[in-house]
């Protein structure tokens, strides 16, 4: 079998559509957060995958940027999970709902 | 190989104008330059440095606006990156404003608490940048970077309070939805680089995520799927950060949870920064348009209704300017689809954010000096008799929020009277026709605002032990620069809705 492009887009927009729903229908912040990273790596996946197959470099140099832009996410975000799980004990979306009206 | 890459290399790099972005590269040595002080000066002496980092941007701002109105050479630099219009050294001067009225803000709430708080100060001239960076921003590399450098830095300034659970759980939210719009938006980027750089179809090119490129490409390949997605997922993104229908939700949380300078950060800047993009990105999509003016007038209507209907029946003043200001998005997308059609609705949209600016710093400008501020607790009912405690403030607030509510003379009244003009000339008319009965409904909950700070609320006065409005009084924190600056937004307001003459001439609308 001919590896080709589409089949990179199809596991790309697999991985989205994975970490899309993974935000949306799971309960535990860790893994919601692990979800957001999939979509990045989704993101990732598809521009090397054009990058390649299309002859340009734009695609590939924007991959750098993505990751470096998603350790900045992982270290704030950690942190913030960090902080609110120290003040309630709790990682569950189901229990953070102090705010509402 | 070498030499031909070292040739196109130093090719982009004559294409650097550092000159171009001064502002930016002020502000962020500006924010360095804070953390410095920060560690060389004394300790009781750091109460000096909140009010240097106003007086910079203060400067920056004065020479702005004296020597460099229009931007000092418009046109592409940085390889295609940047793009200086005249539209973004107007949001230029927008953010810059947002900035020193929201450091004052932040200056105000952190008096009383033990908190690290130059850091505050530093981030928030970051975010500052970053947003009229990508103001400018003509390829979707250099429009990724610095919105994710100002999400990044709203995810601190949101949880800011770290030691209160509900600055934490907004910070937390708008964490989530903040990284799932993102995301979001870097697929949509991701299928139109594909789509636009694929060799065979007509008028593809090796930079697609450029701009002018991707331009090109779509006047070609009007019908490509593949590209329709992606700009399908690229408005989406762009919508949740202007807190557009159906990525509204975060809004309500976030706003009532975080600080009150950083709500006003997300509502005056990241608000206006979305729609600066959204500007940029609808020219570039124009040849979708067949797809794009139905999908954001749908948005429109859905967000005006959504705004004004959800924010009747809310008590928390937090919550209310949350969701007021989701409506005011959607008469802001109204002006930016109207923009299609009639060329001078893109000013008329700046007109606006202008007035909402002022508005919004009049409001949040008196709210901080209530004895409550910083607390997300805020209700209607706190307002209790601000006008009679303090005049002054009790003004204020009643000008920026009839501002916001569209009442005649004020600024916010000639915003909405323009983007409705707009709208009938690009013959929106199902537009306009919600968008009015989207005013009607909202007149409801800004005149309970007003009615909270002008009657007092009967309570039970059996508790002997003093509450807190007994002890401290709404505007014991008031200086001369808090007059000063709640003045010049209350003077904005006012003077814009009369006499708009210079002010319009600038903005390019007439």
């Amino acid at each position: 079998m001919n590896v080709g492009i589409e089949h990179y887009i199809t596991i790309s927009a697999l991985l989205f559509s994975i970490g899309f729903f993974g935000v949306l229908l799971r309960k535990n912040t860790l893994v919601i957060y692990m979800c957001l990273e999939l979509m990045l790596n989704a993101c990732n996946l598809g521009l090397v995958a054009f990058s390649r197959y299309h002859g340009g470099m734009s695609g590939s140099v924007f991959v750098f940027f993505i990751i470096t832009v998603a350790a900045a996410e992982v270290a704030v975000g950690l942190a913030i999970i960090v902080a609110l799980f120290r003040k309630r004990q709790t990682v569950q979306v189901g229990e953070l709902n102090a705010l509402k009206g | 190989m070498p030499t031909e890459l070292y040739n196109t290399l130093s090719q982009t790099a004559a294409t650097n104008n550092w000159a171009l972005i001064y502002p930016e590269l002020i502000l962020g040595c500006l924010a360095l330059g804070l953390l410095v002080l920060e560690v060389i000066l004394p300790k009781f002496s750091h109460g000096v440095i909140p009010r240097i980092a106003i007086l910079g941007q203060l400067l920056l701002l004065g020479y702005i606006l004296v020597f460099d109105r229009t931007g000092c050479t418009h046109g592409v630099a940085f390889g295609g990156m940047i793009e200086l219009t005249q539209t973004a050294q107007v949001l230029r001067v927008f953010f810059l404003i947002a900035s020193i009225f929201v450091c004052y803000l932040a200056m105000v709430s952190f008096e009383n608490k033990t908190l690290a708080r130059i850091e505050y100060f530093a981030i928030t001239l970051v975010i500052t940048g970053a947003l009229s960076l990508m103001a400018m921003s003509n390829h979707f590399v250099m429009l990724f970077v610095a919105l994710e450098t100002a999400t990044v830095g709203f995810y601190i300034l949101v949880s800011y309070f770290r030691q209160n659970a509900l600055s934490l759980e907004a910070g937390l939210k708008y964490l989530i939805m903040g990284a799932l719009s993102s995301a979001i938006l870097l697929f949509g980027i991701v299928l139109l680089y594909g789509a636009a750089s694929n060799p065979a179809l007509a008028s593809s090119s090796q930079d697609s995520m450029n701009f002018d490129n991707l331009h090109a490409f779509l006047a070609a390949n009007s019908t490509d799927r593949v590209a329709l997605i992606g700009m399908i997922l690229v408005i989406a993104g762009i919508a949740f950060k202007i807190g557009a229908f159906p990525f509204q939700v975060w809004v309500p949380d976030v706003y009532q949870g975080a600080p009150l300078s950083t709500t006003a950060l997300l509502a005056v800047s990241s608000k206006a920064a979305g729609f600066a993009i959204l500007i940029t990105l609808v020219e570039v999509f124009a040849p979708l348009s067949a797809w794009l003016v139905p999908l954001l007038s749908g948005v429109a209507c859905l967000t005006i209704l959504f705004g004004n209907f959800a924010a009747l029946t809310q008590r928390n003043l937090k919550r209310v300017i949350g969701l007021s200001g989701v409506s005011h998005a959607g008469f802001l997308l109204i002006g930016v689809i109207a923009a299609q059609a009639v060329p001078q609705a893109t000013a008329w949209v700046l007109f606006y954010l202008f007035a909402y600016l002022l508005g919004s710093m009049a409001v949040f400008g008196s709210l901080v000096h209530l004895p409550k501020a910083a607390d997300a607790e805020l209700e209607l009912d706190d307002l209790g008799d601000l006008a009679k405690k303090n005049g002054f403030l009790g003004f204020a607030l009643t000008v920026g929020i009839g501002s916001l509510a569209g009442i005649p003379p004020l600024a916010g009244f000639i915003g909405k009277f323009l983007l409705f003009v707009a709208a009938f000339k690009a013959e929106l008319y199902a537009l306009l026709a919600v968008a009015i009965v989207g005013v009607v409904v909202s007149i409801y909950y800004y005149f309970g605002v007003i009615k909270g700070a002008f009657f007092e609320i009967w309570r039970f006065q059996d508790d002997e032990e003093a509450t807190p409005s007994e002890t401290a009084q709404p505007g014991d924190l008031l200086t001369w620069l808090g007059r000063l600056t709640i003045g010049f937004a209350l003077v904005g307001s006012i003077v814009l809705g009369v006499f708009q003459g210079p002010v319009g001439a600038w903005l390019g609308g007439w």
